[in-house]
């Protein structure tokens, strides 16, 4: 039972590392700033909550205090993200080669 | 077992260091300020990272209480400074 715990660790840390080099990979790599902002939703998500998993199978010490954790990185960073991109919508950062802008024609109407 | 999940999570914080140093340089490169917000913010999230991880490393439960605090903390520090670009006042 302690080897299957320590096997899913293992897992965890490793997917979740995966998925942090990714973000921060396409943080320095995509064009424009929603593209940047879409990249690194995936380390907030994936990347903490799955270490935080490890952390959860791996020790009995800090079982609930890891689950609070999960829950308030699993609320807060969509609506982190969701508030960067409102804000640079806001201020006109344009966008590159984007087909539409539906939210623009939005504010033109009102 | 034991000692492989030891040596990747050794390997795991050097990863998460590295990378926080690269987002501190994307930071002070930035092209707009919308850039420096979203590399702020990835700092804090990778700096909480390293708190679990030295938490499983030293199996020691006071770090996850740090992150907690650091987690509340820059989330609402992130959606002030979202919002003070956007409307160019904080009230």
């Amino acid at each position: 039972m302690e080897t299957l715990f320590q096997l899913i660790a293992i897992l965890a840390v490793v997917i979740g590392t995966a998925f942090s080099v990714l973000g921060v990979l396409g943080f320095i790599r995509m064009p424009d700033v929603y593209t940047r902002l879409h990249a690194t939703g995936k380390v907030s998500v994936f990347g903490v909550v799955l270490l935080l998993l490890a952390t959860v199978a791996l020790t009995p010490l800090d079982f609930g205090k890891g689950l609070v954790l999960i829950v308030l990185l699993v609320i807060g960073g969509p609506v982190t993200s969701h508030a960067i991109g409102s804000a640079a919508h806001r201020i006109g950062i344009p966008m590159k080669r984007a087909a539409r802008d539906d939210l623009a024609a939005l504010e033109r109407e009102q | 077992m034991s000692q492989l999940l030891s040596i990747i999570l050794d390997i795991a914080l050097a990863i998460h260091i590295a990378l926080i140093a690269v987002c501190v340089w994307r930071v002070a490169r930035g092209e707009t300020v919308i850039d420096r917000l979203i590399g702020a913010d990835l700092v804090g999230i990778l700096m909480l990272a390293v708190l679990v991880l030295i938490a499983l490393i030293l199996v020691n439960s006071t770090y996850i209480d740090v992150a907690l605090g650091l987690a509340a903390l820059g989330f609402v520090g992130t959606i002030a400074l979202a919002k003070y670009i956007a409307d160019q006042q904080m009230f």
